[in-house]
């Protein structure tokens, strides 16, 4: 039985096993019970775009955007000093 | 066993104790940052020290409190008499820094210990390197003033005069110091007095079987909860910055189906700024987000605190080793575990299809404390905290926009001064205090805005005043979103100085409108002289979900009410406004189809 793992991010479960996959399109990110943020595709854009600062007042994090590789959906996103990992976020049932 | 309708008035009475206590303690007390920001708590114990029921104020105090129950109970154990009052403030023992007093007063009934009341506030100054409790300069605990693992203030309801003078002499404006430890002497009393009524009514037997009920039903039910909610791992980081060093504050929170734990492995070493925080103080940081997420109609006593634990790194930021400075601690390392706690949290429910809306993307998540001192237009010697931290900003959530300014979710009963008490209290003018445009983090919610403010020197003797500021820098955006939602803006704050010795611009009406030499400041002690400024900008809350999923009416109302700019709304809302406040809803439509092409190209979707 398919299970809501987010509003964006769904369980599709099969004989093979459940797949962690994009909520509106259905595409295929990674295995039940694992980290799913590096099957999709990654933009980062400064916190302060964001928020329409100036570019150039010295944020040092950024907003990284999860998004689907079948229908760019937005999945999630993070704030992260660049070149630190990704927080991988793990619901095993 | 007791029957169901006397449990239940007890338990109501237990509410009333501790509301009544923290109204005597607010209006006692004659410091802003107590009867204005709130920054107090109130709890009630039992004779062993568990916590028995929670009051409002900043929650993870709660937790601190209890430990400092059990302290005082050893510490004197064969010496607690009736009518005594313990003192607290060593953070090494169980406090979160040197300014927060605890004062901790037995309760017996017919001579036997029956249970205890509790109490803090952030006193008005506690005699560290730098006025108001917070002092950055320290480089380590015995620079951040008196500091005790316990003391008795009051002998069997009879003052300590010499302790109490030895105390005052320590500090600076002692006569608000008195007065915040005889608000907190008065919050005692006021609650042994209701807590004797109570059982003096319904029995001692009752009562003690009451309390023992209450924290078995919330251990029940906060089990239940762990366990109806999914297993997994969840993970949340905050940054610091202080004098451009950066620190992580790094958790892993694991539900494993029956409690909680919150593994901060990877946090930074501890930091020879004052940003610390101790592995006691770490522990209760993680309950504070954890009450109301998860806990909203439990009552918050021992049987919460059981199902939680944590693991720390010693030496590190989160568990730092005696001397390490923490006096910055509570809007440092405290609020990093915190917020990071609250974050995981959040993810762990938005995991949940039954307790989806419970989950909140993230509120105030970078506090500030600046401290004005000087000499006042009344010729006094003033400290005291500007409570804008305080009035903080709500996280979007899954059914709304955060509150804008809407303060803490760790404090129920965070709010701010109005100008006006400050203006009469210190010699600054405002010369703006507003919401903050653009400050929400984008979201189908938005996040609620911060604020902004500009304050100058007025009226002083002195031509001018100084602050001490401090707190978690300004150079990252920490109000995570939800499931796609953006962050909040991140703090700002500027020193507007002229050099050439003009006067401030006073009638400046925004950020813009400030004289050019700016300079950013976020940690330690700059003037408020006649030819300065300070400006202040407070984050938004955490966005929810994809802001081209906003309805496009939100986004022209909060255009309309300069919450957001027609820039934004077009770039990152995708809506279209026109000069008239008109929202162009075919044009409107257009543009969402584009952004979203760009996305898919950026998506590599051709």
């Amino acid at each position: 039985m398919n299970r809501s793992l987010s509003p964006t991010l769904e369980i599709r479960r099969s004989a093979n096993g459940g797949r962690i996959c994009c909520g509106n399109c259905g595409y295929d990110l990674a295995p039940e019970g694992r980290p799913w943020k590096q099957a999709a595709a990654v933009k980062e854009l400064s916190t302060d775009e964001t928020s329409l600062e100036g570019a150039d007042d010295g944020a040092a994090t950024v907003v990284r955007l999860f998004v689907c590789h079948g229908c760019a959906a937005l999945l999630d996103s993070e704030t992260a000093i660049p070149g630190d990992p990704f927080l991988d976020d793990v619901v095993e049932s | 066993m007791i029957d169901p309708i006397t449990f239940s008035i007890i338990r109501h009475r237990l509410f009333r104790v501790t509301d009544e206590a923290v109204i005597t303690l607010k209006h006692v007390s004659g410091s802003a940052i107590t009867n204005e920001g709130h920054d107090l708590l109130v709890g009630l114990y039992r004779a062993d020290g568990s916590l028995l029921m929670g009051g409002l104020g900043f929650l993870n105090h709660m937790v601190y409190a209890a430990e400092a129950c059990k302290v005082i109970i050893k510490r004197f154990s064969g010496a607690i008499d009736e009518d005594d009052i313990f003192l607290l403030n060593d953070p090494y023992t169980a406090a979160a820094h040197t300014s927060d007093i605890y004062l901790i007063a037995p309760i017996h009934y017919k001579g036997r210990l029956v249970a205890w009341s509790a109490c803090f506030v952030h006193i008005t100054d506690i005699g560290a390197l730098n006025p108001g409790g917070f002092s950055p300069d320290s480089r380590d605990i015995y620079t951040e003033g008196f500091s005790s693992p316990g003391l008795k203030l009051v002998a069997r309801g009879e003052l300590r005069q010499d302790v109490f003078d030895t105390l005052l002499n320590m500090v600076r404006s002692p006569e608000m110091v008195a007065l915040d430890m005889r608000s907190m002497i008065a919050c005692n009393n006021v609650a042994k007095e209701r807590m004797l009524e109570l059982i003096e009514k319904y029995g001692y037997e009752a009562f003690d079987e009451a309390g023992r009920m209450l924290i078995e039903q919330s251990d029940e039910t906060l089990r239940a909860r762990i366990a109806e909610l999914p297993r997994g791992r969840w993970q949340a980081r905050q940054y610091m910055d202080v004098e451009d060093r950066t620190y992580r504050v790094c958790l892993t929170m694991v539900n494993d189906g029956e409690r909680l734990t919150f593994d901060f492995t990877g946090s930074s070493a501890q930091a020879d700024r004052p940003v610390n925080c101790t592995r006691s103080a770490c522990f209760g940081a993680v309950l504070a987000p954890l009450f109301p997420l998860l806990c909203h109609d439990v009552i918050w006593n021992e049987g919460i605190i059981r199902r939680v634990s944590i693991i720390t790194p010693d030496a590190s930021v989160v568990s730092c080793r005696r001397p390490a400075p923490v006096s910055v601690a509570t809007i440092g390392a405290i609020q990093s575990a915190r917020i990071a706690a609250c974050t995981a949290l959040s993810k762990m429910l938005i995991a949940s299809e039954k307790y989806r809306k419970e989950a909140t993307a993230l509120w105030h998540a970078n506090s500030f404390a600046i401290f004005l001192f000087g000499r006042n237009q009344h010729k006094q010697n003033v400290i005291g905290i500007m409570t804008e931290t305080f009035a903080g900003t709500g996280g979007s959530r899954t059914f709304a926009d955060g509150v804008d300014v809407g303060g803490l979710i760790t404090n129920p009963i965070s709010r701010m001064a109005n100008v006006e008490t400050i203006e009469a209290t210190f010699p600054v003018r405002y010369l703006f205090r507003r919401r903050r445009i653009n400050s929400g983090g984008p979201g189908r919610y938005r996040g609620g805005t911060g604020l902004e403010l500009a304050i100058v020197a007025h009226d002083s003797p002195d031509g001018g005043l100084h602050y001490v500021i401090s707190g978690k820098g300004q150079k990252h955006a920490m109000t995570e979103g939800l499931s796609g939602g953006y962050p909040g803006s991140r703090n700002r704050f500027v020193w507007v100085h002229n050099v050439d010795g003009k006067s401030a611009a006073t009638t400046a009406l925004s950020f813009d409108e400030l004289p050019d030499r700016k300079k950013d400041v976020s940690w330690g002690v700059y003037p408020l002289k006649s030819q300065d400024a300070l400006y202040v900008a407070s984050n938004g809350g955490g966005g929810y979900l994809d802001p081209l999923e906003r309805n496009p009416e939100a986004v022209l109302s909060d255009v309309r009410n300069a919450v957001v700019s027609r820039e934004a709304a077009r770039a990152i809302y995708g809506t279209v406004i026109d000069n008239g406040l008109i929202l162009d809803s075919a044009a409107t439509a257009e543009l969402r189809q584009a952004l979203l092409s760009r996305r898919r190209k950026e998506a590599n979707l051709g």
